[in-house]
């Protein structure tokens, strides 16, 4: 049996203003496995993202019910500290969101936040961090110039080295190439295919061909209840719910 | 062909008349500027800086005391306000940014930045100077803060406003509390367009006489302690220009052309600065 990463138990969740977004969620996460989730538009698969690192807590009125376990404990539980735990539970967004500083004080942020100060440290951290999301060859040169002159994909890249320079067990991906063209899209695609040796990958996205190329694990949801979840192949190929065979089949969605 | 043809009439008619509108309020600025710079330049001389006022009807004096006092009128004036302002402004685009009180205090705000500099200057009066019963440096620079405040909150509201929300999510996902976030992230996003707002506040009420003199009021003497009157250019230049004495226009005109080249040097500094943050 594959060890669970992340296991999510009866999980609601509920809109400030009492939109019941998420309705009964069930699912395990495995380890060092690319889950994907996939569904049409406001199906929910973002906001049940967005549970993982708590981020609807930024946000007043929102509500969870349920559980998601992580490491043994519940993590939507109210003594959970959120800044250990978005350490932890990385995340990249749809856009590229870098700092308005340069390359290398982006990388250096998360780290800094945890409290390392050496120079040298943080210089070798942030080497580590930029050759893992496959970017150092092409910034290393250009470490103190600012984020904002790196293209679309290097910036996406380098949101990626700077969620993976705090080593998170879990990295959270928000339809992260929506926003890029093919040629960035496939390296990010081989990244993150890399990156499982390493942390376990939960990924949003819109496009299905790409759901089936990377992830071992796939959800499909609807009107926010997931509606069918297993081996990325089987809900492919022979998905046991009509609703996933029509959407995957692009029956409607 | 003729559907073109009206077209390019328009396209001409626009082009000029936007020109000559152009023209039109450039002409004013030059010649205001060129006036300054005309009377200014021949009335300069060494002793308008080294020199206080002489008695009135003595040729001979400077304006050393108004120089001083206006640059600590001005001073004190932005470390008071420019702090209320950015940390206000904070307030209402971070951690108020959803609750009715930031709509208000918004609202007002765009009100205080249009009212009258005089109306500010009585309020002041009646606040300070009647209590204590002098006129006093301080109250100047509580004058121009309280001209400064809205200016420089308004800016900061807007410019951190305009740093877009994923960038401030991104912070927090990767385990920031918010005054971090604020700090480290969105002031750096912004600091030029608050670094503008500060700059364009400073040069606002350097240019004000009338909230001084309810305030401040004037003084012949040299002085440095702001509990006292303090002189100050725009007064002095007020009070020289209605005064009988042609030495008293030449000063006056002198010192116009310093605070123009004063208003002139903030904003190149402004500029400098902006560049030197974008270079780095």
């Amino acid at each position: 049996m594959m060890e669970k990463a992340l296991e999510v138990k009866t999980l609601n969740f509920y809109y400030a203003g009492k939109t019941h977004a998420l309705k009964n969620i069930n699912f395990p996460v495995y380890k060092n496995s690319i889950t994907a989730l996939i569904g049409p538009s406001g199906c929910g698969k973002t906001t049940l993202l967005r549970c993982f690192n708590r981020m609807h807590d930024l946000y007043p009125g929102n509500r969870y019910e349920g559980e998601i376990i992580f490491n043994g404990i519940n993590i939507l539980s109210d003594r959970i500290d959120l800044i250990d735990l978005r350490s932890r539970i990385g995340m990249v967004f749809q856009k590229p969101t870098p700092f308005p500083m340069t390359v290398f004080d982006n990388i250096a942020y998360g780290l800094r936040l945890k409290g390392i100060k050496k120079r040298s440290e943080l210089s070798e951290r942030v080497e580590e961090a930029l050759k893992h999301a496959a970017l150092w060859d092409e910034v290393k040169d250009k470490l103190h110039v600012s984020a904002y002159e790196l293209s679309g994909g290097q910036q996406q890249r380098l949101c990626i080295a700077r969620a993976l320079a705090v080593k998170p067990e879990v990295l959270l991906f928000d339809e992260p190439t929506s926003a890029l063209d093919p040629i960035s899209t496939g390296k990010i695609e081989e990244l993150v295919i890399a990156l499982k040796k390493d942390i376990t990958i939960i990924i949003v996205t819109h496009n299905m061909q790409q759901a089936a190329r990377v992830s071992d694990w796939t959800g499909f949801m609807m009107l926010g209840e997931l509606i069918e979840f297993g081996r990325t192949d089987k809900i492919f190929t022979n998905p046991s719910e009509k609703l996933t065979e029509e959407y995957i089949t692009g029956r409607f969605g | 062909m003729n559907r073109e043809r009206l077209r390019v009439m328009q396209s001409r008619i626009a082009f000029v008349m936007s020109t000559l509108t152009a023209l039109f309020g450039i002409f004013w600025l030059v010649f205001i500027i060129g006036d300054v710079l005309i009377h200014g330049i021949g009335a300069l001389n060494i002793n308008l800086f080294i020199n206080d006022p002489a008695p009135a009807g003595v040729e001979g004096g400077g304006l050393r005391n108004a120089f001083v006092g206006h640059l600590l009128i001005t001073l004190f004036a932005t470390l008071i306000g420019v702090p209320i302002g950015v940390l206000g402004g904070t307030f209402l685009a971070e951690y108020g940014r959803d609750r009715g009180i930031s709509r208000f205090i918004s609202a007002l705000s765009d009100i205080m930045v249009s009212v009258p500099a005089i109306v500010v200057g009585t309020f002041v009066y009646a606040l300070l100077v009647k209590p204590l019963g002098h006129f006093s440096g301080w109250a100047g620079s509580v004058a121009l803060a309280i001209i400064m405040i809205p200016v420089v909150l308004r800016t900061t509201e807007n410019m951190l406003s305009l740093v877009p929300w994923t960038i401030r999510e991104a912070a927090f996902a990767l385990g920031a509390p918010y005054y971090k976030v604020i700090i480290q992230v969105v002031y750096r996003g912004a600091a030029t367009g608050i670094l503008t707002g500060i700059l364009l506040s400073i040069a606002r009420v350097t240019g004000e006489a009338a909230p001084l003199l309810f305030t401040s009021f004037n003084n012949a003497f040299f002085s440095i302690n702001m509990n006292e009157p303090i002189a100050s250019l725009t007064v002095s230049i007020f009070q020289y220009a209605m005064g009988p004495y042609d030495s008293w226009h030449a000063q006056a005109w002198a010192a116009a052309l310093m605070i123009t080249v004063f208003i002139l040097f903030i904003t190149l500094i402004g500029r400098l600065i902006i560049k030197w943050r974008y270079k780095r």
